[in-house]
């Protein structure tokens, strides 16, 4: 006892406070697979190469904090992907098809998205479906509805005016990384800083239990499943926009991980437990491996098993330093 | 002094011959190449583009001396934001040039006009580039592969009945241009009628639950054309599993093992197929001239091939 209490007086300050912290397992599992990237290759850290990673960040950065937050909640959606593919088409549909002005459609596809998770949340809410099963459910009808409206065929022609959205930087920083840290930004201070957020852990720790303290459950739940699908619709606006073409297959990839960015980020699919920055951190860790795999040259035939290592690495670490944490009493 | 003024003259009589050298086409020279092969997806058609490349690598290696390096990075899934992601990523590694089966020209250009503003040669293969962009490229005639199986699978039915076509990736050009010159084909003959289209994604699964789905719907169907390389293996199982084997007639598409095998037993009768080794071979043949400061054709044909029971062999 006496031994882990010098070792504790031993550690800097600012140390302990890290440690202390529960992000702290992530986000050192997140600096250290930047750091031996950056030894490995020597593209690494080129400015290029640190705006491709923030730039296929963003996208995925965007449904991880929708999908985040659900699970805060306790719940899970599927459809995010989906949703966001159904926007970012449809999207291309009002301005090249319909000839909306650009802000006009965006908006109305941004409304699209706000529907789409509303729609769910009704469901889940108002039916008393489990969030898991239904939005399997909905994502196969906005996943069908792309088809239907595409028939599998991209939209080309979209105004070169919104494609700085996607494509474009500012001082050396892409645009979509910029609106994904102003959401992250806007979605901490709501967790952390307003009676909202702490619902969301209520609900997610125990839903009987808040409805019994007054929190009105429902709505709540309502609200983030509504925000989620509005978060999922601007990650396809702006895909959208850094393709130039509305593609039906947008979203495909945003089922799996920004559960997984998630997970690796400490949110716990039970609910009650993590952060949005967490889930960030964990999305950067996936976005780092996709980059190094290309970098390193992997084969495909390996890239799975690789990516597998790494992300179970990082996930051990995190748990290794939590139980360090409890240990220590910090 | 007179020593150090004859030497510099030296130089400067030398400096232009050097820099004739040096600005001829085709007279740089490197002692390693690394070039990227990146397909639409991981598929054992793209498995054949990369053995050409290795060939193609292994040739230049044995007349240059150079170190020749083939990185082949594939999509997981063919989906175009994962494809520009691997681009992107491989221009930071700033490789010797860069090969690539587009899954959609349009949602690449942004990650091609970023490679060639980096000076990074390109070759697009089993593609067309983007409308409005000078990349050399490299494939069969499209249309007249497609055209040959569709024009086949009419004589086989006697100008007579009712056919499906399996597309590939609706939005994969080269998918899209066979699915058009097949209808094309069957247009031209009134006996015919196209019942069914179905997408596969070029995805074999995908092709054998569409295809099973389609013969259900329409047991009237005779015949099948696909798009894809994956298509016609699906179309083929799902022919089988509902045993339909003689009554509906498979004319496929490339030459995977299966597709082969397929031939041999039976289950199809024949295959246009398209020469990924040679696509691979002449895409690394292509970058090295680039490299190198060399013209090259703006378009290579590598041509098709008709596949039979008749010349396969065993």
């Amino acid at each position: 006892m006496s031994t882990e209490h010098s070792a504790q007086t031993r550690r800097p300050p600012a140390l302990t406070l890290l440690m202390r912290n529960p992000l702290a397992g992530v986000f050192v599992a997140l600096v250290a697979i930047f750091a031996i990237s950056a030894v490995i290759s020597p593209y690494f850290l080129s400015g290029y190469n640190m705006s491709v990673i923030a730039r296929g960040l963003a996208f995925v950065g965007l449904v991880t904090i929708a999908q985040s937050s659900l699970m805060i909640l306790g719940e899970l959606d599927l459809s995010l992907g989906t949703i966001g593919g159904l926007c970012g088409v449809v999207s291309g549909m009002l301005m090249v098809q319909a000839g909306l002005p650009a802000p006009m459609a965006l908006i109305l596809a941004l409304c699209l998205g706000l529907a789409l998770g509303f729609l769910n949340g009704l469901l889940v809410t108002v039916l008393g479906l489990h969030s898991l099963v239904l939005t399997i459910g909905t994502a196969g009808i906005y996943g069908g509805a792309i088809l239907v409206l595409t028939k599998g065929v991209a939209i080309t022609g979209i105004p070169a005016g919104i494609q700085f959205l996607g494509r474009g930087d500012v001082l050396g920083v892409p645009v979509p990384f910029l609106i994904m840290l102003a959401v992250l930004a806007i979605a901490l201070f709501l967790s952390l800083k307003t009676p909202m957020g702490r619902y969301m852990y209520a609900i997610g720790n125990n839903p009987a239990a808040a409805r019994m303290l007054g929190i009105r459950v429902d709505r709540i739940r309502l609200l983030v499943f509504t925000l989620a699908g509005m978060l999922s619709a601007l990650a396809g606006l702006l895909m959208v926009a850094r393709l130039g073409t509305a593609q039906p297959s947008i979203g495909q990839t945003w089922v799996l991980a920004p559960i997984a960015a998630a997970v690796i980020g400490g949110v716990a699919t039970t609910g009650g437990v993590g952060s949005p920055l967490g889930a960030i951190f964990g999305a950067g860790i996936i976005a780092i491996i996709e980059n190094i795999i290309v970098l390193f040259g992997v084969s495909p035939y390996w890239q799975g098993v690789v990516s597998g290592v790494i992300v179970v690495l990082a996930i051990s670490f995190d748990a290794l330093s939590r139980r360090y944490l409890r240990r220590d009493g910090a | 002094m007179k020593k150090l003024a004859a030497m510099l003259a030296g130089v400067a009589l030398a400096m232009p011959i050097a820099a004739a050298a040096q600005d001829a086409a085709g007279t740089t020279k490197k002692d390693s190449y690394r070039f990227l092969i990146v397909p639409k997806v991981v598929h054992p058609w793209f498995d054949k583009v990369n053995d050409g490349a290795q060939m193609a690598a292994a040739a230049l290696k044995a007349q240059t001396g150079a170190e020749i390096e083939i990185v082949y990075s594939a999509p997981q899934t063919a989906d175009v934001v994962q494809q520009v992601q691997i681009v992107e990523s491989a221009i930071s590694t700033r490789p010797d040039g860069i090969a690539i089966d587009l899954l959609d020209p349009s949602g690449n250009r942004g990650s091609l006009e970023a490679a060639q503003s980096q000076d990074i040669p390109l070759v697009i293969f089993d593609s067309v580039p983007p409308e409005g962009m000078q990349i050399p490229y490299i494939g069969s005639d499209f249309c007249e592969q497609a055209k040959i199986a569709a024009r086949r699978l009419v004589e086989v039915l006697g100008g007579e009945g009712e056919v499906a076509i399996m597309m590939g990736v609706p939005t994969a050009p080269n998918h899209s241009i066979r699915a058009e010159c097949h209808r094309e084909v069957f247009a031209e003959h009134p006996g015919i009628k196209v019942v069914a289209e179905g997408i596969d994604n070029d995805s074999i699964e995908t092709a054998q639950q569409q295809a099973a789905a389609i013969m259900q719907a329409n047991p009237g169907l005779k015949g099948w054309v696909a798009s894809d390389a994956a298509g016609p293996i699906g179309i083929g199982q799902a022919i089988v599993e509902a045993g339909k084997q003689g009554q509906v007639t498979l004319v496929g598409l490339d030459n995977l093992p299966e597709m082969l095998d397929m031939i041999r037993s039976g289950v199809a009768d024949s295959s246009s197929a398209s020469q990924p080794e040679l696509q691979g071979y002449w895409s690394v043949m292509l970058l090295w001239a680039q490299a190198t400061g060399a013209p090259v054709p703006g378009y290579l044909d590598t041509g098709n091939a008709f596949l039979t029971k008749d010349n396969l062999g065993n």
